[in-house]
């Protein structure tokens, strides 16, 4: 469905975040957030546990009520000062972004195929045209003929695929990765992140959460270390990663050198 | 009497007993679920309020809440008791056993992951689609055991509609065991409750087993 909110604004970055603040209680999970990211570029957010990475991202796709600062999607206001847009505007951005979760959240009683099929279907898509869609991005998955499957006979690796797939297709304009490895067996990891890597080759609009760092490194356009709710370094992975500036951010990468 | 008489006066009030039991079902099922989203209302007053009514509802004897709906009309309003005791006895089961399904909806809603609401939410399920299309299902197969258990209950409770004299299978067969001072009757219920449960059973093992395709 395409109205006039979803026309591309090819200026605008498609996500611009200022200022963005967030509170659980007193303590300051976000104290002043700025980004943006543009279009066809990876961002990758590193950083400790608590850091809030993941708060940003969930801010990022309104699961999580910001306190303050703007959200933008393509120069328009989702948050302004702290304030939402309406819901039904608010429902429109959603339409813009996809998330994967780090434990999947796939629908267990439904099977892969109505996993990643019944959310555009009910949105009034023709249902013929989005079944076909699902069964390419099953088969650009890895997954062909497990579309009847359901998600407990997959293995987690499989499973976050099909959860990749359904974010796809509502067919988002920008795709948050929250930690997509980070519930997985070692040995699974690798065809997640190959997956994200075909993506990134597709120059998909994406924002990753993660802490495999050699594929932060070989994957982004701009990699971003967070620590205690703020930014401490941003910019080229090569960069970020071979010469960082800030001693926390050579601190926190000495852990993974071992 | 014989053996035979007293079973087959006791079967013309099978009918009542399964209008209970079935109209009780019919009635308690969704109110339950009402129930159970008042109780979980973000509104304080409102989740109070239905928590205090729950605990009113499991804390005091089904007879005593039969014979309040029966009679209570008549103490407190001289109103006329009921001709037909069917509907006083449906209504005093059907809020009562929707205080138990209440509870046990109560408690499949909240073991669903909140993330299930999340990734709805991020997909643009409307909340009613959340409810109706990811947790409902779910909540359902998760609770099928304990609903087993409160409607196993339920067939063996519609003998507690002797206490308003309606007459189903149990009142009858009461009236048959005092006036001819036999313990047969209540042998002749017992078969016939432990029929009617071992009927239950199986449908009931049937529908779990048709949720039996995911985990």
């Amino acid at each position: 469905m395409m109205n006039a909110n979803n026309t591309t604004n090819a200026d605008a970055p498609i996500l611009s975040i200022r200022n963005l603040q967030k509170s659980f209680d007193s303590l300051h999970v976000l104290e002043d957030i700025s980004l943006s990211v543009e279009r066809g570029n990876v961002v990758s957010i590193i950083g400790p546990s608590g850091s809030g990475k993941s708060t940003l991202l969930r801010c990022a796709s309104f699961l999580e009520h910001a306190d303050g600062g703007d959200i933008l999607y393509d120069g328009q206001y989702a948050l302004k000062n702290g304030v939402y847009a309406h819901r039904s505007e608010l429902n429109r951005f959603r339409t813009r972004f996809g998330l994967v979760f780090q434990n999947f959240q796939l629908f267990p009683h439904y099977s892969v195929l109505r996993n990643i099929s019944e959310a555009p279907i009910l949105h009034g898509e023709d249902k013929a045209e989005v079944l076909e869609r699902a069964m390419e991005l099953l088969k650009k998955m890895g997954l062909d003929g497990k579309e009847k499957s359901y998600p407990f006979q997959l293995s987690g690796g499989q499973q976050q695929r099909v959860a990749i797939a359904r974010a796809l297709c509502m067919r988002p304009e920008i795709l948050y990765f929250d930690e997509p490895t980070s519930a997985l067996d070692p040995e699974l990891t690798g065809e997640v992140l190959k997956v994200i890597r075909q993506l990134a080759d597709e120059k998909m609009t994406m924002v990753v959460v993660t802490h495999e760092m050699p594929f932060a490194k070989a994957v982004s356009n701009r990699v971003i270390f967070m620590a205690g709710g703020v930014i401490v370094e941003q910019g080229d992975p090569k960069e970020v990663f071979e010469n960082p500036r800030e001693e926390r951010t050579r601190q926190f990468l000495r852990v993974f050198e071992r | 009497m014989s053996l035979m008489t007293m079973i087959v006066k006791m079967s013309e009030g099978l009918g009542k007993t399964c209008a209970i039991f079935f109209l009780t079902l019919l009635f308690s099922l969704p109110l339950g679920m009402i129930v159970a989203l008042l109780r979980m209302s973000k509104v304080k007053v409102v989740s109070a309020v239905t928590r205090f009514i729950i605990t009113v509802l499991r804390g005091t004897p089904l007879m005593l809440q039969l014979l309040a709906v029966t009679y209570g009309p008549y103490y407190l309003f001289g109103a006329t008791v009921a001709r037909n005791k069917l509907i006083p006895v449906v209504i005093a089961f059907s809020i009562n056993y929707a205080a138990y399904f209440a509870e046990i909806y109560r408690g499949g809603i909240e073991s669903i992951p909140i993330g299930q609401y999340e990734a709805a939410e991020v997909l643009g399920y409307t909340k009613v689609q959340t409810f109706m299309r990811i947790i409902l299902p779910q909540v359902i197969k998760r609770i099928m055991p304990s609903v087993t258990n409160e409607v196993v209950t339920l067939v063996k409770d519609t003998s507690m509609a002797f206490t308003v004299s309606y007459q189903e299978m149990f009142t009858i067969g009461k009236q048959i065991a005092n006036s001819q001072t036999s313990f047969t009757p209540f042998l002749v219920a017992g078969v016939f409750y432990y029929v009617f449960n071992v009927v239950v059973d199986y449908v009931m093992g049937r529908i779990e087993k048709r949720l039996d395709y995911y985990r």
